[in-house]
């Protein structure tokens, strides 16, 4: 299950944005690194953030099912498919820059994986929209984020409603790939078009809600931001910008 | 941008080898204009890594822009109003996309990005093709399809458009 899990970790209680910032954080370090030594280190600074945030019970699943798939093309692309030279080890010849590509690439995966993942289990959506509100962030960008998101299982709901309903009107869904891809109009359109009329509805919820007004918007339950989270995030800026200054010099890990 | 994300779940049940997840940022280019459709694009790439989990795929970002850019400049061009222009628009977006994702593909994934481009760029890889160029044609390859069904569901959806919905629109009267 990807999403918010309710707790009373650190990170649970920290400002929405420290989680994020860290998450975003281990994303650029991870791109700034180049070696399977340094992305190493990079993927145990994101275990080490779902420990703090008590959420690797709410991840490990969801991190799996992302990560393992990935792993596994990995080592046939360039694992077993990489260039010379060649280590045997036992019935398989794997290529040693391969290998070494694989790590780093497959590091990073999983270390932007897990932290996100984190990030996600351990930010309240409803505390984000106060944060956000408090940062003085336009409502209209706001009520984007969040109405997207919402829509999202609903219009998936829809699509499966389509789908049954053109099925017992007598669409095939099967036969050959012509066949198949003249099937996508009549479920695509009526998804579609329903989709473009409720964009009314949201144009009326925006107006009725002021999004045209730039005036600041009052947050009813701001969340508390110490000095110490701004210096956290602070100091995850100047890392990241250290790791990709060494990077650009020549001087990365 | 929902619709980007919700076209996938209706591909995977016609079982089709691609995405079709920017009909919702081209349809948008075409309705609205650029700004709004990379905004579309953008913001999906994002709702699609917050749904999935997966936050590794956001520098594929740059392709919903390429395509919001490409998409409105050939819906000014009157692409979209038949489908014998909406061919050729679309293996030009495919050609585009292609040549935009790849190099993301390449240097940022090593060519490991989705099930169905890696499965392509795999075997390309074990007939004895070098990876750059495998990672380019499997990325071409899918893209071309991809995005010139995208492009003629988008001018099928343009012309069943109610009068009364596509008045709203004054970029598509243009």
């Amino acid at each position: 299950m990807i999403g918010y899990a309710a707790g009373r970790s650190p990170l649970h209680r920290a400002h929405p944005y420290t989680p994020l910032a860290a998450a975003s954080a281990v994303l650029l370090l991870a791109f700034a690194v180049s070696t399977p030594g340094a992305v190493g280190v990079v993927v145990l600074a994101a275990v080490a953030l779902a420990l703090l945030g008590d959420a690797t019970g709410a991840i490990v699943r969801p991190m799996l099912v992302l990560v393992l798939p990935t792993w596994a093309l990995l080592l046939v692309l360039h694992g077993i498919l990489g260039g010379d030279p060649h280590l045997v080890l036992g019935p398989v010849t794997l290529s040693e820059p391969g290998v070494r590509r694989a790590l780093v690439l497959g590091g990073r995966v999983t270390a932007i994986v897990i932290a996100f993942l984190t990030a996600l289990a351990t930010v309240s959506p409803p505390r984000l929209v106060e944060a956000m509100t408090a940062r003085g962030v336009p409502f209209g960008r706001i009520f984007l984020l969040v109405s997207s998101l919402t829509l999202v299982p609903r219009m998936r709901a829809r699509a499966v409603q389509i789908l049954d309903a053109q099925q017992s009107r007598g669409l095939r869904i099967g036969g050959s790939a012509a066949a198949r891809v003249r099937a996508l109009v009549p479920l695509v359109l009526p998804l579609v078009l329903g989709a473009l009329a409720e964009v009314e509805e949201q144009v009326l919820a925006l107006d009725a809600r002021g999004a045209a007004s730039g005036a600041r918007r009052t947050a009813l339950d701001p969340p508390r931001d110490t000095l110490g989270e701004r210096l956290v995030r602070m100091a995850l800026i100047m890392a990241v910008l250290m790791a990709y200054a060494a990077k650009f010099m020549g001087r990365g890990a | 941008m929902a619709v980007n994300l919700v076209i996938g779940q209706i591909v995977a049940a016609l079982l089709l080898p691609v995405f079709l997840d920017a009909v919702g940022t081209i349809l948008v280019a075409a309705l609205v204009g650029p700004r709004a459709a990379i905004a579309a694009g953008l913001v999906s790439q994002i709702l699609n890594a917050v749904l999935s989990g997966n936050f590794s795929w956001l520098p594929f970002g740059i392709v919903q822009i390429v395509i919001a850019l490409y998409a409105a400049s050939v819906a000014r061009l009157g692409a979209f109003k038949r489908y014998e222009t909406a061919v050729p628009a679309g293996l030009g977006l495919g050609l585009l996309a292609g040549a935009t994702a790849a190099p993301i593909s390449y240097f940022v994934f090593g060519g490991v990005t989705g099930g169905g481009v890696t499965a392509v760029t795999a075997v390309l890889r074990g007939l004895g093709v070098p990876l750059p160029v495998a990672v380019a044609g499997a990325s071409m390859g899918t893209d071309l399809l991809d995005k010139t069904i995208s492009c003629v569901l988008v001018a099928a959806i343009l012309r069943s458009l109610p009068e009364q919905l596509a008045a709203r629109f004054p970029a598509l009267a243009r």
